[in-house]
């Protein structure tokens, strides 16, 4: 089934009838996966899904289906999505889908033929080449996943948007137990990338195994750390900043009046060595393509400039509201999870998140820390993105005083206000990593380096 | 349909295969977004999709597709299934044998008093709206947010042992989310109803307070204090009970973190790892809250299983595979968030089972500590045994009264340290639903749950 010829079809029907305007989204996902499991490869995967969404409007009123067409045709869909927008109640808010706008490049930029056609004995030894390398006499790697996917979007409306993209995505999550003198300790690493040839598998075996070594060493927290630095590594800052300032400079929570930063455009908000760009055309984003989920060209979105709040990300309902013009922030896609993304009509997230970085390197970074702590893994970074505070538990960390590594430490709380944290006085560092978001509502993915954060407390249990 | 997917699996033929099934899965459901007034979404979707598993030696295959099948189409869908298992199977160390598994003909169709699909949509709206309408009781709520959900979830499944099932699952889910603003400072309540049901547990719903009752705790939360952090005596709800629950003990009990020795309940079987108090049970037949089903993903009947009696710890959360590599019957615990994912060792309905304490008897035999209620997330620490969760809210006690109002925290600590030190157990057993990751993803609907309990914590936030 040709994606672009059903959407066709489907705002034809639309129209007829007797949709005011119509937008078609229709999505094509393969996935190759292989899960470790007790150091060995022990599932095999294949999934093909073929999805499609409707967005059908009467005047402002709106119905919103999407389907598989497996048990339904074309009609019966199109069918079904008039009988929404009739009965819906008008939304007052609703301005127009988004006019077409030229789209330049191909389709095909964000695509890696070798990971689309990737054959499952090859990332089989992969994930083995993981295993191999992490493994010794006290450290087994009893959970890992790899897989490799390739998108292939259409989207279309009534008013003339014709666009799509093509890309591909791979995602590893690895984790090591090692075990010694009745002491056990757990190595995690993640890896992401648009091409599986850039991925070092030796690499990550290897520091997946120093990761739970390291971890056996740690000794129980019992103090109570007032107003230090925590230095967060790239794989649980992304996940933190993404939360924060994807939540924070969401077009959608300013015009809910849920966001900290509504009316702060201009304001500073950050250290004034911090910049950040939403950037849906980053070479190393998973999200990148052409077009958002909307049809609306990719961007580059200047958010926070030098700490200044510069803009906010906006699909087109909520550029509306604000009487601005879209972000390309319409997104249905996720990084984590590409299968299921027709079933949800956009909404206004992040694509890729680039931080600026510097000439530090890590160590140098914590050479100028008297006290304060470096964190590889939370149990799972969270902030709460209305209010900033934050409380995780750590689980793999290592304490710093006097401008050194102090012992690796386990059993305690980080606990601090991520937006009083970000006006303060940041450190940033050169290592910028591309790391996947998997947060509710926040699915794209971060260039971002290890970044030290001030006024934190770490608490003993 | 069930024919055709029986008669290729009677078809299908690979010496390597020693186990093979098809599942259907046909979903369905609507969804509606109030946010400040105005319809924000009205979603109805429809998706469904095929998934073969085929077994070599230790290792599994499967292969899914969304495209409508017939005879060869599951036929080919097995083959890609045996093909991914035949790649892993090189890394085979043992022998999996089914063939002992039980394989059951049955349709089981959940009755519901009211099916949400024979209610309007109008009818939902209005149910929406005035959730909406009710949390604006105070010009300090800058945002409403109201969601109603319903879904139903058909399954048709069919193995290599003779099983050939239908059954399907259908839940209903109202929410309530508040957000006060005073000055710089924000503060969220929610309220949420849900469960396994039809649209009779909506219409139990009183919107006005749920969305009232939302607000209020928004707006009270603007003069919460920070909690006291480091080791407290705490009393939690039976939210936070269920959240402990859920997150490090029950993820623990799942048997596929068993039988590798990641789990550190491995082994513990008939050790005492609380005090008698303390008993903690996984089932999924309960009627009503979020991870009831008739069957897992595999097919076998779901069942009531005591993770923990009188503090000592009793077994295990089972698939197929785990049972015979334990030696015991599987539980019903083999399930998969869709025909895109793995199925594993997953939950149900878990919770900490209730003891005699009245609730209000706990908080007044309290001399000094922290009442914390309402969770809002927690991770498993299955390796660990750690504990990571985080509550909406808490209050001081002091000499055995509820005082001062603290916001937002994070509690902490060792399970097997922990249940140690539960000495009182309120008698009134409350579940809450949610979406259960296992790891980083796998998201699939269960409910915790538990009483109020007393425990020593670490707590920290703000």
């Amino acid at each position: 089934m040709d994606l672009s010829t059903t959407n066709e079809k489907i705002l034809q029907l639309a129209e007829k009838g007797g949709a005011t305007q119509a937008e078609a989204f229709a999505i094509l996902v393969k996935t190759s996966s292989v899960y470790i499991d007790d150091d060995i490869a022990k599932l095999g995967t294949a999934q093909t899904e073929l999805g499609f969404g409707l967005k059908f409007i009467i005047d402002k009123k709106i119905g919103y289906t999407s389907s598989t067409l497996t048990f339904e045709s074309i009609d019966d869909f199109v069918s079904r999505a008039a009988s929404m927008a009739r009965v819906s109640d008008p939304n007052p808010k609703f301005g127009s889908l988004p006019s077409p706008k030229k789209v330049s490049g191909n389709p095909e930029r964000f695509y890696d033929k070798t990971t689309a056609q990737i054959d499952s004995e090859y990332l089989t030894e992969k994930a083995m080449l993981v295993v191999y390398n992490a493994s010794a006499d006290n450290v087994s790697v009893p959970n890992g996943t790899l897989r490799a996917s390739s998108v292939d979007f259409n989207v279309m409306n009534t008013l003339g948007v014709d666009a799509g993209s093509k890309s591909t995505m791979v995602y590893g999550y690895f984790t090591a137990k090692s075990e010694a003198s009745g002491s056990v300790g757990e190595g995690v690493q993640r890896c992401w990338s648009r091409n599986i040839a850039d991925i070092e598998f030796d690499r990550i075996g290897e520091k997946l195994k120093e990761q739970a070594l390291n971890v056996l060493q740690a000794k129980a927290f019992t103090e109570k750390w007032e107003n230090i630095v925590a230095v967060v590594a790239p794989s649980e800052g992304a996940q933190l900043l993404d939360a924060l300032i994807g939540s924070a400079a969401s077009g959608e929570h300013v015009n809910r009046k849920s966001s900290p930063w509504t009316d702060k455009v201009g304001d500073v908000v950050a250290y004034e060595g911090l910049t950040v760009f939403d950037n849906g055309l980053s070479e190393e984003g998973l999200l990148s393509a052409l077009v958002d989920d909307e049809g609306a060209p990719m961007q580059k979105t200047p958010l926070i400039e030098k700490g200044v709040l510069r803009s906010y990300i906006n699909d087109s309902y909520n550029a509306t509201q604000l009487d601005l013009e879209s972000t390309s922030n319409g997104m249905r896609r996720g990084a984590r999870e590409l299968h299921g993304s027709f079933v949800s009509p956009v909404s206004c997230r992040t694509t890729t998140l680039e931080f600026s970085s510097s000439s530090k390197s890590v160590d140098e970074i914590i050479s100028e820390i008297d006290k304060g702590v470096f964190v590889e893994h939370f149990a799972w970074p969270q902030v709460e993105p209305t209010t900033g505070s934050f409380s995780n538990e750590i689980r793999n960390a290592q304490l710093i005083e006097n401008g050194e590594l102090a012992g690796q430490i386990k059993h305690a709380l980080l606990i601090g206000n991520l937006y009083e944290s970000l006006k303060g006085d940041l450190r940033i560092a050169s290592n910028l990593e591309l790391q996947g978001i998997s947060d509710v509502g926040n699915n794209g993915s971060s260039i971002i380096p290890t970044i030290a954060f001030p006024g934190t407390e770490l608490v003993g249990q | 349909m069930l024919d055709n997917m029986k008669k290729a699996l009677d078809s299908f033929s690979n010496k390597d295969v020693s186990f093979a099934d098809i599942r259907l899965e046909d979903r369905s459901g609507t969804f509606f977004l109030v946010t400040n007034g105005a319809l924000r979404t009205f979603n109805r979707s429809s998706t469904a999709g095929s998934v073969a598993r085929a077994l070599v030696g230790e290792c599994w295959g499967t292969a899914s597709s969304s495209m409508p099948l017939k005879g060869k189409g599951y036929l080919e869908l097995l083959e890609k299934a045996a093909k991914r298992a035949k790649a892993c199977s090189k890394y085979s160390r043992r022998e999996i044998d089914l063939s002992g598994t039980e394989g059951i003909e049955k349709t089981i169709w959940q009755k519901v008093k009211e099916d949400p699909s024979n209610v309007s949509a109008e009818e939902k709206i209005e149910l929406v709206m005035a959730l909406d309408k009710a949390q604006k009781i105070d010009e300090k709520i800058v945002s409403s947010n109201s969601v109603y959900q319903d879904s139903r979830r058909i399954y048709r499944l069919v193995n290599t042992v003779g099983a050939k099932l239908e059954w399907d699952e259908s839940r209903v889910r109202v929410m309530t989310q508040a957000v006060a603003r005073e000055g710089g400072n924000l503060q969220i309540d929610y309220d949420i109803e849900d469960g396994t049901a039809g649209y009779e547990l909506a219409r139990n719903v009183n919107p006005e307070e749920l969305g009232s009752e939302a607000a209020k705790g928004a707006i009270e939360l603007l003069s919460a204090e920070k909690p006291p952090s480091g080791k407290l005596t705490t009393v939690i709800d039976g939210n936070i009970a269920g959240l402990i629950a859920h997150e490090v003990c029950g993820h623990a009990s799942e048997a596929d973190e068993v039988v590798k020795g990641r789990s550190f309940l491995t082994g513990l079987v008939g050790k005492e790892i609380g005090t008698e108090l303390v008993s903690m049970v996984d089932d999924g037949t309960l009627k009503g809250p979020m991870g009831s089903l008739p069957f897992d993903s595999e097919g076998t009947p779901s069942s009531r299983n005591p993770i923990i009696e009188n503090g000592v710890f009793k077994g295990y959360l089972h698939t197929l595979e785990t049972a015979v590599l334990m030696g015991v019957q599987p539980t019903g615990n083999g399930r998969a968030q869709d025909y895109n994912r793995r199925i594993s060792a997953r939950m149900t309905n878990t919770f900490f089972d209730k003891g005699d304490w009245k609730d209000e008897e706990i908080i007044a035999d309290t001399k000094d500590g922290l009442y914390i209620i309402k969770g809002t997330s927690g991770m498993e620490d299955v390796v660990g045994g750690g504990v990571q969760a985080t509550a909406l809210k808490g209050y001081i006690i002091k000499n055995g009264e509820k005082t001062q109002l603290v916001r937002r925290l994070s509690i902490a600590g060792n399970v097997l340290e922990l249940l140690k030190t539960v000495d009182a157990v309120g008698n009134t057993l409350v579940f809450n639903g949610g979406n259960c990751g296992k790891g980083e993803e796998d998201f699939i609907p269960v409910s915790s749950g538990g009483p109020h309990m007393r425990v020593e914590l670490t707590v920290g936030g703000g």
